[in-house]
């Protein structure tokens, strides 16, 4: 993969989606700048967007290396691109703040947790912004987590209405991984771009999120094994309805 | 119509923080910390989120916060 040109259909597009969706993060959070809460809840929002955008022009400038680009340059540019490989949860406006919280927490922390994956990879340039990404998604990891505990505890309507914007990001954020047989992730993982294969990066994003929601009482279909110390699936997810090459589920 | 109105201002009002976090801060080592301001939180966290996204304007090489509450007058203004 030295030089300019790469040719890896596998990384091209896990990339793509990773810049669509840090893409998409950044536009919805956008909205919520001056509408948040509180003040300082605008200002952290107005931070978490600039960051999101600026992984995105991090990651797309990536693409225009590849072979794969050649055909369509017009699709390494987000400007001009018309495909969209972000969750379809992010294809219209937030619903409300919660929309906000379920996606930095849950969305947010998944993306996070691919980049942790790959802070030693192969692929040099993904291993530079790897490392800087999670640097910087430790204060939105911070921000989702007070905020998910701040609106469940609160309860009543603000609790269920945090539930209920989890509930429809859930399946989509788990089912970002790929089945444990996708051939991108798989590949990715097999040339030590990534450290992890897909169940394995679903594990450690478990591990990463439900103490939160446990210690909330927040029900999701996950169940601790005393055994392992870890949390597992306990139900399967809708691969039917989603798709390997835009990595998203289809939209309702 | 109206209760729509008081059920949205019932959350807005639960969401309110109510817990004041003085900011200090300083750009050399060599000099002390000194207050830059405030932010409201009832979370330590978020606080900490706060603190740092509001006041970004210098790179800090130290930041804390205090809460408000915890501080002693000695000599009142």
């Amino acid at each position: 993969m030295a030089g300019t040109h790469v040719d890896n259909a596998a990384l091209f597009a896990v990339l793509s989606s990773l810049a669509d969706n840090k893409q998409a993060i950044g536009r919805r959070y956008a909205y919520w700048c001056n509408g948040a809460p509180a003040l300082e809840a605008a200002v952290a929002a107005a931070a978490m967007t600039q960051d999101e955008l600026g992984h995105a022009r991090t990651l797309y400038p990536l693409l225009e290396d590849f072979t794969q680009a050649e055909p369509d340059p017009g699709q390494v540019e987000p400007m001009t691109r018309t495909l969209h490989y972000h969750l379809a949860y992010l294809d219209h406006d937030f619903q409300g703040w919660s929309d906000f919280v379920a996606t930095n927490f849950l969305l947010d922390t998944a993306i996070t947790t691919f980049f942790e994956a790959a802070q030693n990879s192969s692929y040099e340039p993904l291993r530079q912004r790897a490392r800087k990404i999670v640097q910087e998604e430790r204060i939105h990891e911070m921000h989702a987590d007070g905020w998910v505990r701040r609106l469940a505890k609160v309860g009543g309507a603000v609790r269920s209405t945090l539930v209920a914007s989890l509930n429809r990001l859930w399946d989509e954020t788990l089912c970002w991984f790929g089945p444990n047989d996708d051939p991108n992730m798989q590949q990715l993982y097999r040339e030590g771009i990534i450290d992890a294969t897909p169940d394995e990066l679903r594990s450690r994003y478990l591990q990463k999120i439900m103490p939160t929601l446990s210690s909330l009482e927040i029900e999701v279909p996950v169940s601790f094994h005393a055994d392992t110390k870890r949390w597992e699936l306990r139900q399967s997810l809708p691969w039917n309805s989603w798709d390997a090459i835009t990595r998203r589920t289809s939209a309702d | 119509m109206n209760s729509t109105i008081t059920s949205a201002s019932r959350r807005r009002e639960a969401l309110n923080e109510t817990r004041v976090w003085q900011v200090y801060a300083r750009r050399k080592y060599e000099e002390p910390l000194h207050e830059i301001g405030n932010v409201m939180a009832d979370d330590v966290e978020l606080a900490k989120v706060y603190a740092r996204s509001i006041y970004d304007e210098f790179s800090w090489v130290e930041m804390v916060i205090i809460p408000r509450d915890c501080i002693v007058t000695v000599i009142e203004s």
